[in-house]
């Protein structure tokens, strides 16, 4: 069945739609004037200097791609274990179990943010590092969970039996059996770890402290009472990165790892 | 035995990270109810609340509404299509880009002398800029955009697990393409769709950055309000009640949809 022309029309107003705010923010980021606008009046790198020039821009990137890449491994890794551990549990236990690890998913952020402020503040931990830290593996917790036990769900469980027939113990049949199957799942949950870290705000926003910022809320901060192009010059910057990222994975591993984790999940339901 | 152990000891960090997450919840409940309930009783008489509360609901609901009437369009167009990777990626290419900058290029845009207005005047169509920004409009228009990739991949992937043979079946039959449509392709994706509608509703009903930016202050959602009872009042209990409130509108809101989302998926397993 070809899809309808109402449908196509619909289809290719959204997909200009959605891609908009980059085209803008790209374009104003260029911009000579001293007032974010769309189209730019001229052209000038001016912003751009702006943002290298200065050590709180920064500081604040550096802790963000930080905090993001040690959220990623530690959630990842408590996952794995979560996973490997539930695989063969009964399913009353797995089921009560997952629910219980896709429970963050059910409490709106604005509401965890204050959750998490009310707790790191009894525990004298908020406004640092360390707090924001760890409402962030607790955030992530959920998404990498998910793609790690579909992958996991997928490996013929006969193979990691015969390993063990085979007299292999469970820490060999783990790492040379099952860990390789896993890699999309966990290249998966690496990635969404990450860039779920990188961007949370919302959550993120009632943690940080005078000492202590990341690269989201100190956009926000700098929008909230000034309107200059130095958010669109480093929201350029953080494109041409991650577009580097995915070229650079796309090289190494191979994008298509992504795509098969999504059809096993289909062939799986 | 001991390899049962062995197993189980791996749960432990994810037990950890768990036991942290609800230690949270706990904390909240307590910091609301410090001073004892009455709060929550003021609260509830509070006109400005009850205003923000309904204000809170009805803009979560146009935005997922919104989101399920344009997502499931092009959630087909994306599941039929033949270069759809190509698509998906445009669809999810607004994820490159932060929240906070992505609704600020929806203020750029909507402000009295951005692209829309001044196109609109140019036109011909309007002679004065038409006030956009700081309105419902806004905050439906900015949260479906933050959203609509959301509602679209859920709708997607529903639309690919089903079987392409039941459609042509009907075809045969001598159903027409809206018929089709109507009585096989749409109650198949249900599940898809109410999956993506909770998701929405959700995520839209604690949103604070998308609110504050565009909404502004006056216009409040309760996301905004507890920002600021926190940065503006320093009201913490205040702020911890209405964070509570905000878990219950959230569950009251998404609750029915789980259950009717359950229910469909049982049906279609029966059928």
């Amino acid at each position: 069945m070809r899809t309808g022309l109402p449908i196509r029309i619909i289809a290719g107003l959204l997909l200009v739609f959605l891609p908009a705010p980059l085209v803008i923010v790209i374009g104003a980021s260029f911009s000579p004037g001293s007032v974010l606008q769309f189209p730019p009046p001229g052209f000038s790198l001016r912003w751009y200097e702006a943002v290298l020039g200065n050590h709180e821009w920064v500081m604040a990137f550096v802790a963000s791609a930080g905090i993001a890449l040690v959220a990623a491994v530690t959630t990842t890794l408590a996952a794995l274990g979560a996973a490997l551990a539930l695989e063969r549990a009964s399913s009353r236990v797995r089921s009560v179990a997952e629910t219980m690890i896709l429970a963050p998913l059910l409490f709106p952020h604005a509401a965890l943010g204050i959750a998490f402020l009310s707790w790191l503040a009894a525990l004298k931990v908020n406004g640092t590092m360390i707090g924001v830290f760890v409402s962030h593996v607790v955030l992530c917790a959920p998404f990498a969970y998910r793609p790690i036990a579909v992958s996991l769900h997928q490996i013929d469980r006969s193979i990691s039996e015969a390993s063990e027939i085979l007299g292999a113990s469970p820490r060999q049949t783990i790492t040379a059996v099952i860990a390789p199957m896993l890699r999309p799942g966990l290249a998966a949950a690496l990635l969404f770890s990450f860039i779920i870290s990188f961007d949370e705000v919302t959550v993120t926003m009632f943690l940080v402290g005078p000492d202590f910022n990341t690269l989201p809320v100190k956009i926000y901060g700098h929008l909230a009472d000034s309107a200059d192009p130095v958010v669109a010059a480093i929201s350029t910057i953080l494109i041409a990165m991650t577009g580097g990222l995915i070229i650079i994975l796309d090289r190494v591993v191979g994008l298509a790892i992504f795509i098969d984790l999504e059809e096993g999940a289909r062939a799986h339901t | 035995m001991t390899r049962a152990i062995w197993r189980a000891m791996l749960f432990v960090p994810m037990g950890v990270l768990l036991a942290a997450f609800f230690a949270t919840i706990i904390s909240l409940f307590q910091s609301s109810l410090s001073t004892g309930f009455g709060l929550y009783l003021d609260l509830a008489v509070d006109r400005g609340v009850q205003v923000v509360l309904t204000r809170t609901v009805v803009v979560a609901v146009a935005t997922t509404v919104v989101c399920a009437v344009l997502g499931y369009p092009l959630a087909l167009f994306l599941a039929r299509s033949r270069n759809r990777n190509l698509w998906l990626i445009l669809v999810i290419s607004p994820w490159l880009v932060s929240i906070v900058v992505r609704t600020f290029g929806w203020m750029v845009l909507l402000g009295s002398r951005g692209l829309v207005n001044t196109t609109l005047q140019a036109l011909g169509v309007i002679e004065f800029p038409m006030r956009i920004l700081y309105t419902p409009t806004a905050l439906v228009l900015g949260l479906t955009h933050v959203f609509l990739p959301f509602m679209v991949i859920a709708v997607m992937s529903a639309l690919l697990q089903m079987d392409r043979r039941l459609e042509e079946a009907s075809r045969i039959l001598g159903a027409s393409h809206w018929q089709t449509f109507r009585t096989v392709t749409l109650p198949l994706s249900i599940p898809g769709l109410i999956g993506g509608a909770s998701l929405v509703l959700l995520m839209a009903t604690g949103a604070i950055v998308t609110p504050l930016l565009l909404g502004g202050l006056r216009d409040r959602m309760l996301g905004t309000q507890i920002y600021s009872e926190i940065f503006q009042v320093y009201n913490f209990q205040r702020a911890s009640a209405l964070a509570v409130i905000l878990l219950i509108v959230a569950l009251v809101l998404v609750a029915p949809l789980r259950f009717v989302e359950a229910r469909v998926r049982r049906r279609l397993g029966a059928a």
